[in-house]
């Protein structure tokens, strides 16, 4: 995890936040201190992750909270992610017809370049970026909350895993709607990316839609990182919401950390998985 | 369940709210939080231009917000930009075009993702920050304390955050743009073996020009202006206590999210 900057403001009352503070910390001392935080939190979130996975397995089964938690991720994103969705499309074919306009007389390589870079990433990285941003703020607050009023505890006190109960429905549920959600947003962004270049261009919907680019390996790395996305969103958060403290303003700064922890692991998801591509698959 | 839902008249349904009424309050709840937005936005020019804010506030806000940003903004922007290359290889290998490399790559960062990215990740952490921080102040009545102290909020709290976020974001995307191109041009060099000096030849070999550049610091300026008012708008909405402070951060992430990108098109357009 590279969310170096996690603590910076998060819990005021943590021990080293407070020997970051003090008026003498060497620059070397701050930047240990941080490195040690970083790979204490890595390995918190992989224990929460392990869990996660463990209780998928042999937890108790309870399809109605899953339900219940793919309707709150997953329709009640749908409006953001297409509204979001549709102006990338535009954005992305204007900003690059314009750009190709400069070297190439004709355009009919816009269209299959668009939608190959789509496919293989955009599509599933800008959706899941603004998932992190909504999802995970709606995670975090709400454990967040269910922490500071003590009713984490108090499932603990009834021998009931939090990580079971809580975190394991919103994992699956955000595992199958991130798909979901991710094919809806690219169809979007493919329509408004063929309008604009109809519109602006001139050029013709069918040529714009040539998927003579897109091969397996686009698919199949796009779908990975859908699936990485779905899986890390809900852990991370769950993890910032799960270590709230100090009452409702801690709620507040579990929230900020869930939002840039889970975006800071998309997009050293995306790397990881866009260079695995391209190693295996080749450019 | 009920933190997830946008602070709109919606979160309390009627019993028999039909698909119409819902549709019709979220247009209204939008309009007001959008109407609201530019109410605050004149009081916040009027402080501005009479000079009546806390300098040391917005100094304090700047150090908060900017200089506590940097790691994020450093982090992103490197990895941004080899995702970058990774993503314009293709292209590069197909036309054995080395020399493009540093234009493709170029305009995508200078023009887009650079601005777009430091300004998503600034609105993760200091916009979702902010909110939480002054609805904390109106539920705990602090801002009542300053009215009854005749100590303008607007120009105490409100001004000085407005100036530290724009100039963060600004600074920010400066930052980003230079460390995005740097992480590509690396990338480069590892992932498809261009030099770096290749790579910046493409950059400055005519193809980019300045207004690529201002481009993007003219969209992070004008993303700086929403996540501003719409973080501190939804924070001094704030209802309904505790619970309500988790609503409002939750609200000001997704509509500063959603309002960058409608700006960001309609941005792009105006310019070109």
């Amino acid at each position: 995890m590279a969310a170096a900057k996690t603590h910076d403001e998060g819990a005021p009352e943590s021990g080293l936040d407070t020997a970051r503070e003090a008026p003498d910390a060497s620059i070397p001392a701050v930047i240990g201190a941080k490195a040690i935080e970083l790979v204490v939190m890595g390995l918190e979130i992989a224990a929460v992750f392990i869990r996660t996975l463990y209780y998928c397995v042999r937890g108790r089964p309870d399809l109605g909270a899953v339900v219940r938690q793919m309707f709150e991720i997953g329709n009640r994103s749908v409006v953001f992610l297409t509204v979001v969705m549709g102006f990338i499309g535009m954005i992305l074919v204007l900003q690059g017809g314009l750009q190709v306009k400069r070297i190439l007389p004709e355009f009919s390589m816009v269209g299959a370049s668009y939608l190959e870079l789509l496919i293989r990433d955009l599509a599933a990285t800008i959706s899941a970026l603004m998932l992190a941003t909504r999802v995970g703020a709606g995670i975090a607050a709400e454990i967040g909350s269910m922490v500071v009023t003590e009713q984490v505890d108090a499932l603990r006190m009834c021998a009931a895993d939090p990580i079971d109960y809580l975190i394991k429905p919103r994992f699956l549920a955000s595992l199958v709607m991130t798909l979901v959600l991710v094919i809806w947003a690219a169809g979007v962004a493919m329509l408004t990316g063929m309008l604009t270049a109809y519109v602006m261009f001139d050029v013709n919907p069918r040529t714009f839609f040539n998927l003579n680019l897109v091969d397996t390996g686009d698919l199949i790395v796009g779908l990975a990182k859908c699936l990485a996305y779905g899986a890390a969103v809900p852990v991370v958060a769950g993890h910032s919401g799960l270590h709230t403290h100090g009452g409702s303003e801690g709620v507040g700064w579990a929230t900020t950390r869930a939002v840039v922890n889970a975006s800071l692991a998309v997009i050293v998801l995306d790397l990881i998985l866009s260079a695995l591509g391209y190693v295996f698959f080749g450019p | 369940m009920a933190a997830k839902k946008p602070p709109s008249a919606a979160s309390t349904p009627p019993p028999d709210v039909g698909l119409l009424e819902e549709i019709g309050g979220g247009f209204m709840s939008a309009a007001a939080t959008v109407g609201g937005m530019g109410l605050l936005g004149y009081q916040i020019v009027r402080r501005l231009v009479t000079l009546r804010f806390d300098r040391q506030e917005t100094l304090r806000n700047l150090y908060r917000m900017g200089v506590k940003s940097i790691p994020i903004v450093i982090v992103t922007a490197l990895f941004t930009g080899a995702i970058m290359v990774i993503q314009a290889a293709p292209l590069v290998v197909r036309l054995g075009a080395q020399g493009l490399l540093g234009w493709g790559a170029g305009f995508g960062i200078l023009r887009e993702i650079a601005p777009l990215l430091t300004a998503l990740m600034i609105n993760g952490r200091v916009g979702a920050n902010n909110t939480a921080e002054l609805g904390t102040m109106v539920v705990t009545e602090q801002i009542d304390a300053l009215r009854v102290l005749a100590i303008d909020p607007i120009a105490f709290l409100i001004a000085p955050r407005f100036v530290a976020m724009v100039t963060t974001l600004f600074l920010s995307t400066i930052f980003a743009d230079t460390l995005a191109l740097l992480g590509a041009a690396y990338g480069g060099l590892g992932l498809l073996g261009v030099e770096p000096k290749t790579f910046y030849n493409g950059l400055t070999s005519g193809l980019l020009g300045l207004s690529d550049v201002t481009s993007g610091l003219v969209k992070s300026i004008v993303f700086g202006v929403v996540i501003a008012l719409s973080s501190c708008q939804y924070g001094l909405g704030v209802k309904g206590g505790a619970p309500g402070v988790g609503r409002a951060v939750n609200a000001t992430v997704v509509a500063s999210a959603a309002g960058i990108f409608v700006l960001d098109y309609f941005v792009s357009f105006t310019l070109d």
